[in-house]
């Protein structure tokens, strides 16, 4: 070894330089890792361990584990965490869009800029005429409402580009416990803003409900159908990608797989009926709810067996087409792995598409029984709007909206931004001599050039998602009702810093960290190769 | 002729697409429209459909310094003095080892950072409960050292100026050395004002993270008087949210610091986020 003089002297320097992080970095993350460690195989409560009573703390195995394994909330919780990472392609989806528009060219000539402004303002002026001539609502409501809009529009076109982009980052910019406050206010069920807003809207659409009650289940039914027969669809696309050679088998049932989700999902999401939703409901409201009690409620009213043999009868269908073209080989052969960041990112994107269909499903499911009561009368209160955040049902979809909101403007529109301006232009000029459309244009050239960003986003936010809900809980929910916003995240910190079982607390940590851990060993194993392709 | 159709079809597209985007920014921009608007209401006018107050109750605002067991002033000094502080070290500690990491070479160099960056991927959630009983022994609970230590080292903070710092050119350093000087002046007169623009992203980054920060503050304060607004408008929240109006109003102020930072520090800001996204 060679490790003369000189080098330890380097070494000196280099260390010395190095030295105020390092010790941070030893007393803040070495240490508390090395003792969370060991903190998740003992059985540390502070029930048992604390300044009146210490009795010695025991080294208990993977009992931590295996606890963890077997609590019936801890699948609750587990689940919930993936359902509130549903969001993820959609903000994603909403970023690229709002990138694409930003990226359009704003470069017009300083005299068209001015026309432009000067016919905005003009139209802005004639529609709040018209507004308040035909008295729709010559209220301030109405006056605020266009003059937000053509205030917007105004600068907007004065200042270009930079003033949208700074708009739609706000919401991401301040996302914090104040906007979550706030949040928690728009939702409020009686005086918020967007109840208030919804309350004239769904009763002038009661009747409306009314007359097609007797068809939602002809709707929901005709969904799902559609699900299944798209699901097909995509099982085919998949085989003919791998028949060709254009992805790997690991990534054709990794596809498969992620499509199937909705349909095994169908089942019990489009099962529970309006009356024992209510029942389930006000059996959350009760602080003393227990999960044995809420499952009473929710099984008071059994699944549809035709909707199983449905959803079982469209899986069976693709999976053993699936199987039937794996096995028959075919014509050029590709490693494994090849194109899985396709099939993360399209089927992924595809497969919460279809979640969201099968949930729309469920809404027309329980249509009729809210404005129909079993006798064919209609309900005295009619359509009604949700309790959003207090609502075991409602508060995961109202916290993605929420995120929906913040996502768009984000970081991962920024992002696309850099990304767009690097697609090269040639491409473009020669699609364009080619004849393509602006829908080709994008599929073609924008979204494949932009594959390793889209590639990135999608790993930072899910090993983000799986970490997150904790500010969202604590601030808007609690992590109730009946635990339905309960994540991973929150839970550490109940276990943890609630009720003291620092042990437990950290074996949970550590689960985290296995799952964050996986994504990241996926990420360094597919993620750059993707780029290359 | 055909000019003027082009013009035309131009003008047509360049305004549907401001109105589109338009529509877009104000769908954003409605909630905090709303916010302001509740700020100015009284309680009782709250729930109803207007949005918009009878009489602008601009004392609601001095109202919330006032309020009994609000410490909203204070809140916000603790919350600008400790984000100061966290910034302040950890920008200094970073840019020190991302200096070592990347302008000099010495043995098992990159070793190190690799155990750096493997740290970065490990939830932030498994040290914090050996953080708190470290913070326990060592009697830091409730203390403001407590909040700003942990906050002071920043793995993200040295791989963000360590990828700046390679992109500076070696002949630099040679050049000094020759001139005969030393290594901290080679970091504090070469690399350091070379690196300004990393350093500002870097700013920014931590000041904004640690102003928004919830959990470590949530577990480790616990006078009211010592609160940060995080943890502050939580308790407001909790004690007093009823008080719609008023909270809207906290609510606001909070905000408009984030607001002022963005609007004045957006270009760097933008390309601060490149820096640490696309590149890593």
């Amino acid at each position: 070894m060679a490790f003369n003089k000189k080098d330890a002297k380097d070494c000196a320097v280099g260390i010395g330089f190095l030295l105020p992080n390092i010790l941070g970095f030893m007393a803040f993350t070495v240490i508390p890792l090395v003792m969370s460690i060991y903190m998740a195989f003992t059985d540390w409560n502070l029930e048992m361990h604390n300044y009146f009573r210490f009795e010695p703390i025991r080294f208990v195995g993977f009992d931590n584990f295996i606890k963890l394994f077997t609590d019936p909330d801890f699948g609750q919780y587990f689940g919930n965490t993936f359902f509130l990472m549903i969001g993820i392609p959609f903000g994603v989806a909403g970023s690229l869009v709002a990138a694409l528009l930003l990226n359009w060219d704003f470069n017009g000539s300083g005299k068209r800029r001015i026309w432009t402004t000067m016919l905005i303002t003009a139209v802005m002026i004639a529609s709040a005429g018209i507004l308040v001539c035909l008295g729709m609502g010559a209220t301030a409501m109405t006056l605020l409402m266009v003059s937000l809009i053509g205030g917007v529009l105004v600068i907007g076109s004065l200042g270009g580009k930079t003033v949208y982009r700074t708009l739609f980052y706000f919401p991401y910019f301040t996302a914090g416990v104040a906007t979550y406050i706030l949040w928690k206010k728009l939702y409020n069920p009686l005086t918020g803003p967007i109840n208030n807003a919804l309350r004239p809207i769904l009763e002038a659409l009661n009747p409306v409900a009314i007359l097609i009650a007797p068809a939602c289940t002809a709707i929901g039914i005709i969904l799902l159908v559609f699900v299944g027969l798209f699901f097909l669809s995509m099982v085919r696309r998949k085989l003919r990608l791998w028949r060709d050679g254009e992805c790997g088998t690991l990534s054709a049932w990794l596809g498969i797989a992620l499509l199937s989700l909705p349909l095994i999902f169908s089942w019990s999401w489009c099962s529970p009926s309006w009356k024992s939703m209510v029942e389930y409901n006000a059996a959350c409201a009760v602080e003393t709810a227990r999960p044995e009690v809420l499952v009473n409620v929710s099984t008071t009213n059994p699944n549809p067996v035709w909707l199983l043999v449905m959803a079982i009868a469209f899986l069976a269908t693709g999976w053993g087409f699936a199987a039937y073209r794996l096995s028959r080989g075919r014509k050029y052969n590709c490693i494994p792995d090849r194109a899985i960041g396709d099939s993360a990112i399209v089927d992924g994107s595809t497969m919460v598409g279809l979640m969201a269909m099968v949930g729309i499903a469920c809404v027309f499911w329980v249509l009729p029984q809210m404005v129909l009561q079993t006798n064919g009368q209609p309900t005295p209160d009619g359509l009604t709007p949700p309790q959003w955040l207090a609502d075991y049902y409602w508060a995961k979809p109202s916290l993605l909206l929420m995120g929906f909101w913040g996502a768009i403007g984000s970081n991962n529109m920024l992002l696309y931004l850099a990304g767009l301006s690097g697609v090269p232009q040639e491409l473009y000029e020669a699609a364009d001599i080619d004849g393509a459309s602006p829908w080709q244009r994008f599929w073609n050239i924008t979204w494949p050039q932009l594959s390793n960003v889209t590639f990135f986003i999608m790993i930072m936010a899910v090993i983000g998602g799986l970490q997150g809900g904790f500010d969202m809980a604590r601030v808007m929910t609690q992590g109730g009702p009946a635990g339905s916003t309960t994540t991973l995240a929150y839970y550490i910190y109940t276990q943890g810093f609630g009720t003291g079982r620092l042990g437990y607390a950290s074996a949970v940590s550590w689960l985290l960290f296995l799952l964050v851990f996986v994504v990241t060993m996926f990420n360094w194993k597919f993620g750059n190769r993707y780029t290359n392709e | 002729m055909k000019e003027n159709s082009k013009f035309l079809t131009n003008f047509a597209k360049l305004f549907s697409l401001n109105v589109v985007l338009t529509l877009m920014a104000v769908l954003l921009v409605l909630p905090f429209t709303w916010m302001i608007l509740a700020s100015l209401k009284m309680l009782d006018e709250i729930g109803y459909d207007t949005w918009l107050p009878e009489v602008c109750q601009w004392h609601n605002y001095r109202d919330v310094f006032t309020m009994k067991g609000i410490f909203f002033g204070r809140w916000y000094w603790n919350t600008v003095f400790v984000s100061a502080w966290i910034t302040f070290l950890q920008v200094f500690t970073s840019s020190l080892a991302a200096f070592s990491f990347s302008r000099l070479q010495w043995k098992g160099r990159d070793k190190v950072f690799f155990l750096y960056l493997a740290t970065m991927m490990l939830p932030g959630l498994v040290m914090m409960i050996p953080n708190y009983q470290n913070m326990i022994r060592l009697h830091l609970v409730d203390t403001y050292t407590g909040l700003i230590l942990p906050g002071a080292f920043s793995a993200f903070g040295t791989f963000l100026m360590r990828q700046f710092m390679m992109n500076i050119p070696k002949s630099l350093d040679e050049a000094a050395e020759i001139d005969g000087a030393t290594k901290w002046q080679l970091y504090w007169d070469v690399v350091l004002p070379l690196a300004r623009p990393a350093l500002v992203t870097l700013t920014i980054f931590s000041f904004i993270g640690s102003y928004n920060s919830l959990f470590w503050p949530l577990v480790l304060m616990k006078s009211p008087d010592k609160y940060t607004l995080p943890i502050g408008m939580l308790a407001f929240d909790s004690s007093q949210g009823q008080q719609t109006n008023l909270l809207m109003a906290a609510v606001a102020m909070s905000v408009v610091p984030m607001i002022i930072i963005f609007v004045a520090m957006q270009k760097q800001l933008v390309k601060g986020i490149m820096l640490g996204g696309v590149k890593g």
